[in-house]
């Protein structure tokens, strides 16, 4: 590529007025050298004196005063230099902020990034690709960390039309980039920019007027989210984490009004548990009181009906969604027995406390492994009553098993028929990516002395239903009395990542890569519901635990958790904080706090009456959690993921040095309250290379062989089941 | 700088016919197609993701070209990552290509039929078992997990958990890797040294009764199952030892509050060795058929764990039906393991294994080995044992509904056939 005279851009293409400088066309023979052209204005400056042209020849003098004797233009402002300006001024911006005082610097890295994307876009859009490119590479390594697929994402933009069609150039072009920064340090750099106006700071000022949203809280004021010890405390190699009201969706942070004048105030949740049907009730009610004459209960136990009693009672009224709002179809014998078993095993079970002491609760994890499935398998699924396993896979079809080596028969079955344990679904034509079973409670079957009492109640628990999702854009409902497919569900118009069944039954919930989160009832074939807001694919769905409320995660671009209120269809909270993409939710059943992990290795949990950020957990290895579940107390939280490995946590927040919950707004919570302490700062400096750092939070972690942990769950009596393949 | 470069699209459009491209449009055009190709990964990735793989796969870029409406590539299916090769063209310029053998079709049709790939199957084993990983061959070695990171650091960390599961890189290592107060190892000193102390019937009774009522013994089960398993192994000459190790055994699976279930599979060594142990105790102290009684118990103890937890494991009840099979068929075993066995199997199973195990052996056993027994008047008291438990195991038959009458008409000839009754 030959090299041209160094002022002119590369491409010979463009608005003439874009340069801004004068092409080398105007100065005929350049290429031979200044010696010429210089001769040449003198030439003609003394031809003029000569002539006596004496304003004319003011004029010439005038006019070049700006050029060099080579004739080239002498740039004063760096806005002059065309494409190079941008370089010019983000090197000044990036140079001061890195000397200016550390108790700013933090704050002001935060400004980098959306700079660095606007310069960039706005040279691509201004038609200087290859000084684009230059100023990409130059600059794009600081953020690989943090923002590794935005970068990814932007790199091989080089032409305006691009910026046109590219998704995420459009989500930062017609969005402002949230940012926050305490006032003193915002004034400061505003002085800077200005002093230093002729070296690229208008540049620098017109981006941040144009494409960002700075707010300017007062350090006092905000008190511990920016105070100055909390600064101080986040100089310790957190600087790639964003504050939680950051980023590209203007919003107020945990509000999911995202106008910018919207009022701090959040709607009010219903979080409590769905209120029981009336008939249910007594019925469940009168059962249990069999159960206590059959069985007294143990000394020091509560009777099944206090117990029951117990759970009704405690239950504030005022918080809990209405039963008329959301309509389920009349409970059968089946729920009954399913109520009775729920009231039971909360009583009998093994309670998993939090971490009390230090030492955290021994966890029970068991492992099914799968084998001989070349990475074909996408998804595993246990259904609630812990005797099938379902598995879809990347051909398109779904296999079920029965943990207990049963045989699945269906009514329908030819005589001549071999039952096995396992049975294939068929019916999608492209992988399938999620499965959900209708839910139910093992009810074990009745044993007098120990013995078991052969009957057909045992297998009554199973679940009846199947929900697949794939990437032909359907999601199916499978019988599994038939082993048949029952409804296809078609509406998305984009692969559907995942579907889940809501806590009671009869609804569901899908996720697409057209950017909607569906409500779909299983008697009616279209969705009853459109949740939109998302700018990129909705990743994966979870429910409140009372039905009334589904969490949505987002993918590149747009990585937010959304939490929508499913009978008015709206969203009531959204949360930002994560660099990658959501990979897995879910919601504690004591319906307050919700857990969302990206596929960074990162954990997150938020509060939902107050919206905010309660903490984050690292641990994982990068590539994906794919799992996430609650112990039945909430009390603790155990993975999946990709590095194979099944880790449990600690929910607790943490507490800072003064005792108080750190984590409530601002940037992201520390390792660890006393992380000024000399001792974590070293392991965690010393280990930022190996980009893995286990947070305290974790209580443990159990290592797979080989094995891509897909998916984890607890029962009801608090053992976690977890599903992976062997990939050697 | 780029991997599609303009020298790429004059190529191409002379191959379509078009001889001369303006050089700015060769750039642009170049430039739009490397675009276009990232777009078309970056859709890729999101399908990678979805399929929980940490590879793409040709399906992943078919599956976005079709999300792009832009019509797939075929004939690049394949499950397996696709082979690449190299070849230099020249100093510096390396060209890559998919490789691509050539098929002959002839050959192809005769060749025979290409293996069936195994099937799909899974295989459950225990990952943690109360916080810790027990160290069996499906879990990693420590050397396997050398590179990552699991255990916490920082002073927030708890270094007692780390060496509870056993990947302590933490300098402090606590001598006992299980937390127990003071009180708990009291307590199991003292309940383990009653339980064997033979000179104060009191004290036994009075700790088994504790260990079949306590409440808050969770913590102490593993060691009380090592204790019995190191108690059987080091004493099998001593019937006293082992009749004690099965009855603290027995005290713990009476008790309510414990949570067995994942400690059977090390108990049931304990157990099966008193069952099928080839010699328990010494003829000389405690005559020759004091050590029925042991299997007897130790018996009925497999009983009660098949009842309880049979369900918890699938594998359970094959594996002990197998290991009892086999002690019953082997010859060279002393009386006394048969008898075991054979208690073991119809206690274990149910009519179903005794007509499908024992039943179909039982002629030979007779012929090979019982009739010699009977005549050799030291193994004679013994033989009879035997004999007695295999009516038992036979009379299940009778009792079990499984068994058609007519069949039991059958059975029963058969036996009096073979001459046992």
């Amino acid at each position: 590529m030959a090299q041209q005279p160094p002022p002119s851009r590369t491409a010979s293409a463009g608005p003439p007025s874009a340069g801004g400088m004068n092409a080398p066309a105007t100065t005929p023979g350049g290429g031979q050298g200044g010696n010429s052209n210089q001769n040449l204005n003198q030439i003609v400056l003394e031809y003029l004196a000569k002539k006596g042209y004496s304003r004319t020849e003011a004029m010439l003098r005038k006019e070049s005063a700006h050029t060099d004797p080579n004739g080239n233009l002498i740039t004063s402002r760096v806005e002059e230099t065309g494409g190079k300006m941008y370089r010019t001024s983000f090197a000044l911006l990036q140079n001061w902020i890195d000397n200016s005082l550390d108790i700013y610097k933090p704050e002001l890295q935060r400004i980098l990034w959306p700079v660095f994307v606007h310069a960039f876009l706005n040279l691509i859009g201004d038609f200087y690709p290859r000084e684009g490119r230059e100023f990409f590479d130059l600059f794009s390594e600081m953020f690989q960390n943090e923002h590794k697929d935005d970068v990814r994402a932007l790199a091989p933009i080089t032409e305006p039309e691009h910026l046109q069609q590219n998704e995420l150039t459009q989500l930062y072009r017609i969005n402002k980039y949230r940012l926050t920064i305490s006032r003193l340090a915002f004034t400061n750099l505003i002085l800077f920019l200005e002093d230093h106006e002729k070296e690229g700071g208008t540049v620098i000022v017109n981006l941040i007027q144009t494409f960002l949203d700075v707010r300017t809280p007062d350090r006092q004021a905000n008190g511990g989210s920016r105070g100055l010890q909390r600064l101080l405390a986040d100089r310790n190699g957190e600087r790639d984490y964003p504050a939680e009201d950051e980023g590209i969706p203007g919003h107020n942070p945990g509000s999911a009004n995202l106008s910018i004048n919207a009022p701090t105030v959040l709607s009010k949740l219903a979080l409590g548990p769905m209120p029981m049907e009336p008939d249910l009730m007594e019925d469940v009610k009168a059962e249990l009181q069999d159960l206590d004459g059959v069985r007294p209960p143990a000394a020091g136990q509560n009777s099944l009906v206090d117990e029951f009693e117990q759970r009704i009672k405690h239950e504030p009224m005022d918080d809990v969604p209405s039963r008329e709002a959301l309509p389920f179809p009349p409970s059968t014998a089946r729920d009954v027995a399913m109520e009775v078993q729920k009231v039971k095993e909360n009583r009998d079970r093994f309670r998993v406390e939090g971490r009390t002491g230090g030492v955290g609760p021994g966890i029970s994890v068991t492992m099914f492994t799968f084998h001989n499935t070349f990475d074909s398998m996408n998804c595993i699924e246990f259904s609630g009553d812990n005797t099938l396993v379902a598995v879809g896979t990347a051909e398109s079809y779904i296999r079920v098993w029965s943990l207990d080596n049963r045989a699945l028969t269906s009514p329908a079955d030819p005589p001549s028929f071999q039952p096995s344990s396992s049975r294939r679904l068929v019916g999608h034509s492209g992988p399938v990516y999620a499965l959900s079973f209708s839910p139910t409670v093992a009810v074990p079957p009745v044993q007098v002395n120990g013995f078991t009492l052969a009957t057909n109640t045992a297998y009554e628990s199973q679940p009846r239903y199947l929900l697949s999702s794939s990437a032909d854009s359907t999601i199916r409902l499978w019988s599994l009395d038939t082993w048949t497919n029952l409804v296809v569900y078609r509406g998305h118009q984009s692969p559907v990542w995942d579907v889940r069944f809501c806590p009671h039954g009869h609804y569901f919930v899908s996720a697409s890569a057209d950017r909607t989160a569906r409500l779909w009832s299983t008697p009616q074939i279209g969705p009853l519901r459109l949740f939109t807001g998302h700018d990129s694919d909705v990743e994966t769905v979870a429910w409140h635990p009372n039905g009334a409320y589904v969490f949505t995660g987002g993918g590149n671009g747009d990585r937010t958790v959304r939490m929508w209120d499913i009978v008015r269809g709206t969203s009531v909270r959204i949360f930002t904080g994560h660099v990658g993409n959501v990979t897995a939710l879910a919601c504690a059943p004591n319906g307050h706090v919700v857990a969302s992990a990206d596929d960074r290795g990162e954990i997150i949990l938020w509060s939902l009456p107050t919206g905010r950020l309660i903490k984050r957990m690292r641990g994982h290895g990068r590539g994906g959690i794919w799992s996430l579940d609650w112990s039945v107390e909430s009390s603790v939280l155990v993975s999946g993921g990709a590095d194979g490995t099944v880790r449990v946590w600690d929910v607790q927040p943490n507490k800072d040095s003064n005792g108080k919950v750190v984590g409530e707004g601002g940037a992201g919570t520390k390792i660890d309250g006393s992380a000024t302490n000399g001792a974590v700062t070293k392991t965690v400096t010393g280990k930022a290379k190996k980009d893995v750092i286990v947070s305290p939070d974790q209580i443990s972690a159990f290592p797979t062989k080989k094995s891509p942990v897909y998916k984890v769950k607890f029962t009801l009596m608090n053992l976690v089941m977890a599903g992976g393949a062997y990939l050697p | 700088m780029s991997v599609w470069n303009p020298e790429n699209v004059i190529d191409v459009a002379e191959s379509i016919g078009i001889a001369s491209l303006p050089r700015d449009v060769v750039e642009h055009l170049a430039r739009d197609v490397e675009y276009r190709m990232a777009q078309v990964l970056e859709e890729a990735l999101k399908f990678m993701r979805h399929s929980k793989r940490t590879t793409l796969t040709t399906q992943d870029i078919s599956q976005a070209l079709r999300l792009l409406e832009v019509e797939p590539l075929y004939g690049y299916e394949s499950t397996r990552p696709l082979r690449f090769g190299e070849a230099s063209i020249g100093p510096g310029q390396p060209l890559f290509y998919v490789e691509d053998e050539e098929v002959d079709f002839e050959k192809l049709i005769n060749a025979p039929l290409p293996k069936v790939p195994r099937e799909v199957s899974f295989t459950a084993h225990w990952l943690a078992v109360e916080g810790v990983q027990p160290t069996i061959p499906q879990n990693p070695t420590q050397a396997d997990q050398r590179n990552q990171e699991l255990s916490a650091k920082g002073p927030g960390a708890n270094s007692t958990l780390a060496a509870m599961s056993g990947n302590d890189n933490v300098s402090v290592k606590p001598l006992v890797k299980h937390v127990l107060s003071k009180e708990l190892q009291l307590y199991f000193e003292r309940t383990c040294s009653a339980i064997f102390e033979e000179s104060n019937e009191e004290y036994r009774i009075a700790a088994l009764a504790s260990l079949r009522t306590d409440p808050g013994l969770h913590q102490l089960v593993p060691y009380f199952v090592q204790f019995v398993a190191d108690k059987v192994t080091h004493n099998l000459s001593t019937l006293y030892i082992l009749t004690q190790s099965m009855l603290l055994i027995s005290a713990l699976l009476d008790n309510e509050s414990l949570y067995l279930a994942p400690y059977i599979p090390s108990l049931i060594p304990s157990v099966l060795t008193c069952l099928v142990g080839k010699r328990l105790g010494s003829p000389s102290q405690d005559g020759p058929t004091s050590h029925f009684a042991l299997r007897d118990f130790a018996a009925s103890l497999l009983a009660i764990i098949m009842r309880k937890y049979a369900s918890t494991s699938t594998t359970l009840k094959p594996r002990i039906a197998r290991s009892c099979l086999k002690h019953f068929l082997d010859s060279h075993k002393p009386l006394g393991t048969h008898y075991g066995a054979i208690l073991g199997l119809t206690m274990v199973a149910d009519a179903e294994s005794v007509l499908s195990l024992i039943l179909p052996n039982l002629r030979a056993y007779n012929d090979g080995i019982l009739q010699d027994a009977m005549k050799d008047d030291g193994k004679r008291e013994q033989a009879e044992h035997v004999l007695d438990a295999i009516l038992k195991g036979l009379k299940l038959l009778d009792a079990d509904e499984l068994v058609e009458d007519s069949l039991g008409d059958v059975v029963w000839a058969k036996v009096g056939e073979i001459g046992l009754v």
